[in-house]
């Protein structure tokens, strides 16, 4: 075990090495500079020329890009050139935004999602299975954003149930407020992000419990006479898993990725619009940084899910 | 409420509200009226104590998060300008409607012609919201930071180098800049500023010669100028002379505020003022939920319509400073000297077909259909905010389709097959470049083909569809551009709206690179020693106007408003230049809910 983790670790540096060349040459082969869409007419081409020269932007790709590596392993990732502040300050601001909304969703999603998989492949083909299977297509078919804004439209303006823009109110002072009001602004977007987002989870779920229930194992333990409660709790349950845990692995890593539907319509200063702004406005040291992040989030997320697997299905395991 | 301006280019967001714009009045005369709204609102109830003690809640209308920075000399985007304007900018100046300067805001202008100085007085009471003094250094200081080797501002510009000795402190060849003295000492109130000339332009806020706000020395002096904008005097703590100071700000989403009892002018009376940024796309279901008391910065043009409903708000606003054009390729940039020069052969140097283009496209049903009564026609190159100086009186491009056959007719761009040939019988295809932002814009530029290929000209997209933006300012910025013939384009404008920078001989952003005799002394005539008669300047600024439509190098194409809902609870709103200092201190509340 310990071995396919080291070689997998080991593996991930070349690999992160050449993603971060390639997001370089990517982000660097882009039309456009971080200066000459907002430069005041009345500053002189020398200024524009000395503003570029100073941040290095007229050297050869692999001179900037040597710098940007040397930087990297000195804990500097630069400033942003949009916000003008260090790229770290900026990651850590909205990813820990990002990181409450997404894992609260990521609960509410495996919360609702779960046992409603479970119970539509338990009553597989009953009326029950058919109104979960009719919200199934229901939250698969309406786009994401149609729904952020009638809910936002519903919840928080005509209702008001619920804060409409932000992440925190300005006025609260104090812990307790603080997390009270950061968990306000996050349970719309949050529900609703739950609620649509549970098709995957249930669709595996539901399919993978009718075809453990059919399989050889669980007819003898219906035949030994096991207890039905005994025999979804050992058998059906934790084989179905198999391809939730798969998932998890990539869920824990995304929690960072951001979305930029939810962010746009709650102004909710996360990681997407950041990453979405920086392409936008060839923030190039906010690009590098971000591509590389999601590169290594991903890498680790196809071990954390190779590892989940292990332990839950023991066949797996190379050793 | 009074925001400060600076002559920037319009990125695509810009661009879409301007270039789908236009007003309804497209009447059959062809002169084009800027239409209007009230400057001001006052609830006719009387203000509530109680309400007064409550919050004035208002919204930024914004995509994405604001920077937070929050120094104006540091800041390049207008929503952090917004999102921190109760706490006045460290304003200098105040105006009258014209935005000319005077008397009675934080300091006091006097320039002398014979000593060729500008002299600023600050008031005895000017205070920073932290209760410190405003002293001479901070005027000084702000130029520091503009002008610093290692500075992150992007404020510098040329003009500055009128400062004596402020070109040696910019290139770090100096300390200090030599030609800003102070004959009370650094802690006094007074700063002399020694120019090599002074110009009229000097005597209007937002000029490019004298900085318009000052910046607290003494808070800031232990950050390096390099690293102001990122630290957290600038972000999280900043001071301010303006009749709020900040309470808090939460990074890219919020500022709130309270009155600052240092302030030197009317005291505020709303007890809290919360600023949040709110999305395009809520924007109008906002208002309907009565969420905020009034938009800084204004909605986009798509909303107005369903605004405009809402019984609760009163739409208050003024011409805005942006107007967006069609520029034509007529030369190049000589790179050794910088300075523009227009080739005689171009495809587009045939004035007749210049003029043909434009009246060609029907402007006036464009802003019908698409401007939603906050755009319509530009006649000129110069807004009508400039009361003084617009010109009016000058047709523009009106449409008529007869007119611009004849044009080319009698230029002799005679039709061989489908399309006009050159004169000299060469064929010609004339690329025209867009930048790509919204359905409607895409869809106005997609007639403007359309009505320039009725006509017979075979006019293409620059590589074959509107472009992305960043591509698009990179392309229309080269020297010597071969692939755009046409483009479509935007500026907004600073209060001070002397166009040299963008239409004259050593101007970069002369992109079309149209150079006159005449255009280079109507430009110089605007700020020579006979502009100081305002009346003989407000002329070369029409005459200019008039001219650049007859030789059609640029031609105007839509105007806009800027505007803002204002909910009916709120006392005393205005956009008045003249209420400037006090747009925020004579705001109250008439009810503790909005309306």
């Amino acid at each position: 075990m310990w071995k396919t983790i080291l070689r997998r670790v080991l593996i991930m540096i070349p690999e992160l090495i050449v993603l971060s060349i390639l997001v370089f040459l990517l982000a660097k082969a882009m039309p456009g500079d971080p200066f000459s869409g907002s430069i005041n007419p009345k500053t002189s081409p020398a200024q524009l020329h000395r503003l570029m020269a100073a941040n290095g932007l007229f050297d050869p790709w692999y001179v900037q890009y040597w710098h940007w590596v040397v930087n990297l392993f000195h804990g500097k990732l630069g400033m942003s050139y949009e916000y003008q502040m260090p790229v770290i300050n900026l990651i850590k601001q909205r990813g820990l935004n990002t990181l409450w909304l997404a894992t609260f969703t990521m609960i509410l999603t495996y919360a609702i999602g779960l046992p409603l998989g479970i119970f539509a492949g338990k009553h597989e083909g009953k009326w029950q299975d058919t109104i979960i299977r009719v919200f199934n297509y229901i939250t698969m078919s309406v786009p994401f954003f149609v729904v952020l804004v009638i809910g936002i439209w519903i919840f928080g303006y005509a209702l008001g149930w619920f804060p409409t823009s932000g992440s925190i109110s300005p006025n609260a002072n104090g812990m307790g407020e603080t997390i009270l009001s950061r968990l306000g602004h996050i349970i719309l977007p949050g529900l609703l992000g739950a609620l649509f987002g549970t098709v995957n989870i249930v669709q595996y779920l539901r399919s993978q419990v009718i075809d453990a229930k059919h399989s050889a194992f669980v007819k003898t333990a219906v035949a030994k006479g096991v207890p039905e409660k005994d025999i979804y709790r050992h058998h059906i349950f934790r084989n179905s898993l198999l391809p939730i845990a798969a998932f998890a692995g990539y869920s824990i890593t995304g929690l960072l990725a951001g979305s930029i539907f939810t962010e746009m319509i709650f102004s909710y200063p996360g990681m997407g619009q950041l990453f979405l702004n920086a392409v936008n406005y060839r923030d190039y040291t906010v690009i590098t940084t971000l591509v590389l992040l999601y590169g290594f989030l991903n890498l680790m997320g196809t071990l954390i899910s190779d590892i989940v697997l292990s332990i839950v299905d023991p066949r797996i395991r190379v050793e | 409420m009074k925001k400060r301006h600076r002559l920037a280019m319009l990125g695509s967001a810009a661009l879409l509200t301007l270039t789908l714009a236009a007003c309804s009045n497209g009447s059959n005369n062809s002169s084009v009226k800027t239409p209007k709204l009230p400057q001001t609102y006052s609830a006719s109830a009387k203000a509530s104590p109680k309400a007064n003690d409550g919050t004035l809640k208002i919204g930024e209308v914004s995509d994405s998060p604001f920077t937070g920075i929050s120094s104006p000399t540091l800041a390049s985007v207008a929503t952090d300008a917004d999102v921190f304007a109760p706490g006045g900018q460290g304003n200098l100046f105040a105006t009258d409607n014209n935005y000319k300067i005077v008397n009675g805001g934080m300091a006091n202008l006097k320039l002398d012609k014979k000593a060729n100085t500008a002299t600023i007085t600050l008031r005895k009471n000017a205070k920073w919201s932290n209760g410190t003094p405003v002293t001479a250094k901070d005027i000084e200081y702000a130029y520091e930071v503009i002008a610093n080797p290692d500075t992150k501002s992007q404020q510098y510009s040329g003009d500055f180098e009128n400062i004596k000795g402020m070109k040696d402190y910019h290139e770090g060849k100096s300390d200090t800049i030599s030609g800003i003295t102070y004959p009370d000492g650094e802690k006094g109130k007074t700063a002399v500023i020694h120019f090599d000339h002074l110009t009229p332009a000097m005597q209007y806020a937002g000029n490019s010669f004298i900085w318009g706000s000052v910046e607290p020395y003494e808070y800031l002096k232990d950050v390096k100028i390099a690293d102001l904008v990122s630290s957290d005097k600038i972000r999280k703590d900043p001071i301010f002379t303006g009749a709020y100071k900040l309470d808090k700000v939460v990074e890219g989403e919020s500022t709130s505020w309270s009155p600052n009892k240092y302030y030197w002018g009317k005291k505020a009376k709303i007890k809290h003022v919360d600023i949040r940024v709110v999305s395009t796309s809520n924007v109008t279901a906002a208002l309907k939920a009565k969420k905020y008391d009034f938009l800084q910065g204004g909605a986009s043009a798509a909303d107005r319509p369903e605004i405009s409903k809402l019984k609760d708000y009163q739409i208050v606003g003024k011409p805005a400073f942006a107007y967006s054009y069609f520029g034509f390729n007529l030369g190049h940039m000589d790179p050794k000297t910088g300075k523009q020069v227009t080739d005689k052969n171009k495809k587009m140097s045939n004035k007749n077909l210049r003029k043909a283009m434009m009246y060609a496209i029907d402007l006036d049903q464009v802003a019908k259909k698409f401007g939603n009564g906050v755009s319509w026609r530009a006649n000129t190159l110069l807004p009508p905010v400039f009361k003084d100086l617009y010109n009016a009186k000058t047709p523009g491009f009106k449409y008529n389709m007869k007119k611009a056959n004849k044009l080319l007719d009698d230029a002799g761009y005679k039709k061989k097959g489908k399309w006009r040939a050159q004169p000299n019988g060469k064929p010609l295809v004339i690329n025209f470049a867009v930048s790509s932002s919204s359905a409607t814009a895409n869809a106005t530029h997609k007639y403007e083909l359309q009505q320039w290929r009725k006509l017979g000209l075979n006019v293409k997209y620059t590589s074959g569809k509107p472009m992305e933006f960043n591509s698009f300012d990179s392309a229309i910025q080269k020297p010597d551009q071969k692939n755009i013939d046409v483009w479509n384009g935007a500026w907004s404008l600073s209060s001070e709206p002397t166009p040299t920078q963008l239409y004259g001989q050593n101007a970069p952003y002369n992109m079309g690179h149209f150079v006159s005799k005449e255009n280079t002394k109507l430009l110089n005539n605007m700020n020579n020693s006979k502009a100081w008669n305002h009346k003989y300047r407000a002329k070369q600024f029409k005459d200019w106007q008039a001219y650049m439509n007859k030789e059609t190098a640029y031609a105007p194409d839509s105007f806009s408003l800027s505007w803002e809902p204002v909910n009916k609870r709120v006392k005393g709103y205005s956009v008045k230049p003249a209420d400037g200092d006090n747009s925020f201190s004579n705001l109250q509340l008439t009810q503790e809910n909005t309306k």
